[in-house]
């Protein structure tokens, strides 16, 4: 569970501290323009981070400054409690004149308190453990090191903080993209959800009970759901296929055929299966009520909420009044950006004054004074 | 497709926001979350029995397998459950469950020093475990004769 994320001078987000601390599940609500989806990139770049990507031009870039400022550095803090312990990475970068691209000019991973490793600039100091000496290295300026420090075993601080990092789930589906299609397994799906088919794979080879939650939730949201599956269709090479059946017969669709909405089903019922086989995880779901009926709004929330109270955490974004009625005060959180030459304020809904209804308040647009 | 309409459902109409999210936090802790929808807030207890009158009595009427939740504020006033349930046609009163505090949610809020929603979930842990914990608060006790109905009707369909 994140306990504290912290990022400033990127994008819109400057001296911005998320309070999400002990939140299972927590919703960002604001206009368009407010900072919520930019919040879901900030998480991005320090999972991209633990899953490989080091070469900082491929993480960030100069327009990344909040208003262009590349002389004041940008940073990106995220505490997070894995099994009882707390991780905390840090890392900034800086942009001087005469640069093409960012460079690292800290970086930092300890847990509960004692470091890791700490870098400045070049230079990375690999803190003395019970089998290592301390060591002190180089390395580019325009890598990151994360990536590239050797891991010693599962149980390396530095293993534990990139596997839980990199395998947080930080969604954005468009489910025209998603054909169930698959060359490979994956655990660490992507933004867009268009390698749902290889995270099928992939949960079910890590854990194959998973297919027993997966199959209990599609049959409460699609009552003639029968099973799924997920046959070769040539080297290498999968494709998921759902079959239906009632009184009156059974069909099998490609799973490519399924509705939007039915896609997201899909795609909960793996977020519900992976947390359970192999989180607790984190998973920000970026408007997970788009494509959804109505009627199937408030159950889809309540139920992802309900699955992380057990361990995880749930970050959602919303515009939906439905979305926005299944949080509470407690644990909804209001961006707010007065305009786009301003930061991103952010405040508990408990901490607002606001008068009635608050769905009726966000129409009038009274929530963000 | 919606798939609880045609099973034992539980629709909660909330007289306020503070009602609604005692009700999210009780539907967080039920076994069956589908079976269970919180509706929007009807502004007021006498808007709970209009809405109820105008919209809710014809579709249970359709919807045998309906039960219905009210969620009203007694404001120090226990009379309010005879005037409302007056409300309730003969043929519902079975299906029809009048819940509220004694006086106003953020009374139960300061004395227990809980959120809304944890509220909530105190309660539904105290009727899946049969406890009284939380519905014995003398803001809440008052409720124990609909209680013992909402035990025999609506809990077998949240807590199965």
């Amino acid at each position: 569970m994140i306990q504290r994320l912290y990022v400033h001078n990127f994008r819109c987000l400057e001296n911005f501290e998320l309070p999400i601390k002990d939140r299972p599940s927590v919703l960002l609500i604001g206009n368009n323009g407010a900072g919520k989806t930019t919040v879901a990139l900030a998480l991005q770049i320090l999972q991209r981070i633990a899953r490989g990507t080091n070469r900082v031009a491929d993480l960030v870039k100069p327009k990344d400054f909040a208003r262009g400022r590349g002389d004041v550095p940008m940073r990106f803090e995220a505490e997070v409690d894995i099994d009882g312990r707390v991780y905390s990475y840090a890392i900034a970068f800086d942009f001087p004149p005469g640069f093409r691209e960012l460079r690292v000019i800290e970086e930092k991973l300890a847990v509960a308190g004692t470091a890791v490793y700490s870098r400045e600039l070049s230079e990375v100091h690999l803190v003395r453990t019970s089998q290592d000496t301390e060591a002190t290295f180089r390395i580019d300026w325009h890598l990151v090191a994360l990536p590239i420090v050797q891991t010693k075993s599962e149980r390396d601080p530095l293993f534990v903080f990139k596997n839980w990092m990199s395998r947080a789930l930080i969604l954005r589906p468009i489910p025209s993209l998603i054909t169930g299609a698959s060359e490979e397994e994956t655990l660490e799906p992507g933004l867009l959800g268009q390698d749902l088919g290889a995270w099928f794979s992939g949960l079910l080879a890590y854990a194959p009970s998973a297919y027993s939650r997966i199959d209990g939730y599609l049959r409460e949201v699609m009552p003639d759901f029968k099973d799924i599956r997920n046959p070769e269709i040539g080297k290498d090479a999968r494709s998921l296929v759902v079959q239906f059946s009632n009184d009156s017969g059974r069909m099998a669709l490609p799973f490519e055929e399924l509705s939007d909405g039915e896609k997201c089903f899909m795609i909960c019922a793996l977020v519900l299966a992976a947390n359970e086989a192999y989180g607790p995880l984190l998973c920000f779901w970026d408007e997970p009520d788009n494509y959804l009926a109505l009627s199937e709004v408030g159950h889809f929330i309540v139920t992802l909420r309900k699955a992380f109270q057990g361990g995880g955490q749930f970050i959602a974004t919303s515009h939906n009044p439905e979305a926005i009625r299944r949080f509470s005060d407690d644990n909804t959180l209001v961006l707010y950006r007065r305009n786009h030459l301003e930061p991103t304020t952010v405040r508990a809904l408990k901490d607002v004054e606001i008068s009635g209804d608050l769905v009726s308040a966000l129409i009038r647009g009274d929530v963000e004074r | 497709m919606s798939a609880n309409k045609y099973q034992p459902h539980v629709l909660v109409l909330p007289e306020d926001d503070a009602n609604r999210q005692i009700a999210n936090g009780f539907q967080l802790k039920t076994s069956k979350v589908r079976q269970m929808q919180v509706l929007e807030v009807a502004g007021g207890w006498k808007q709970v029995l209009a809405s109820f009158a105008s919209n809710h009595v014809p579709e249970m009427r359709r919807s045998p397998h309906r039960l219905l939740v009210l969620l009203i504020d007694f404001d120090g006033n226990l009379g309010r459950l005879e005037t409302a349930k007056a409300n309730i046609p003969g043929d519902l009163t079975d299906r029809v469950f009048l819940l509220g505090v004694l006086s106003e949610p953020e009374a139960l809020r300061g004395s227990l020093a809980l959120s809304y929603e944890d509220i909530g979930s105190a309660l539904a842990r105290d009727c899946r475990d049969n406890t009284d914990e939380t519905w014995g608060h003398h803001l809440l006790r008052h409720n124990e004769g609909e209680l013992q109905r909402l035990r025999d009707r609506v809990l077998p369909i949240l807590f199965p």
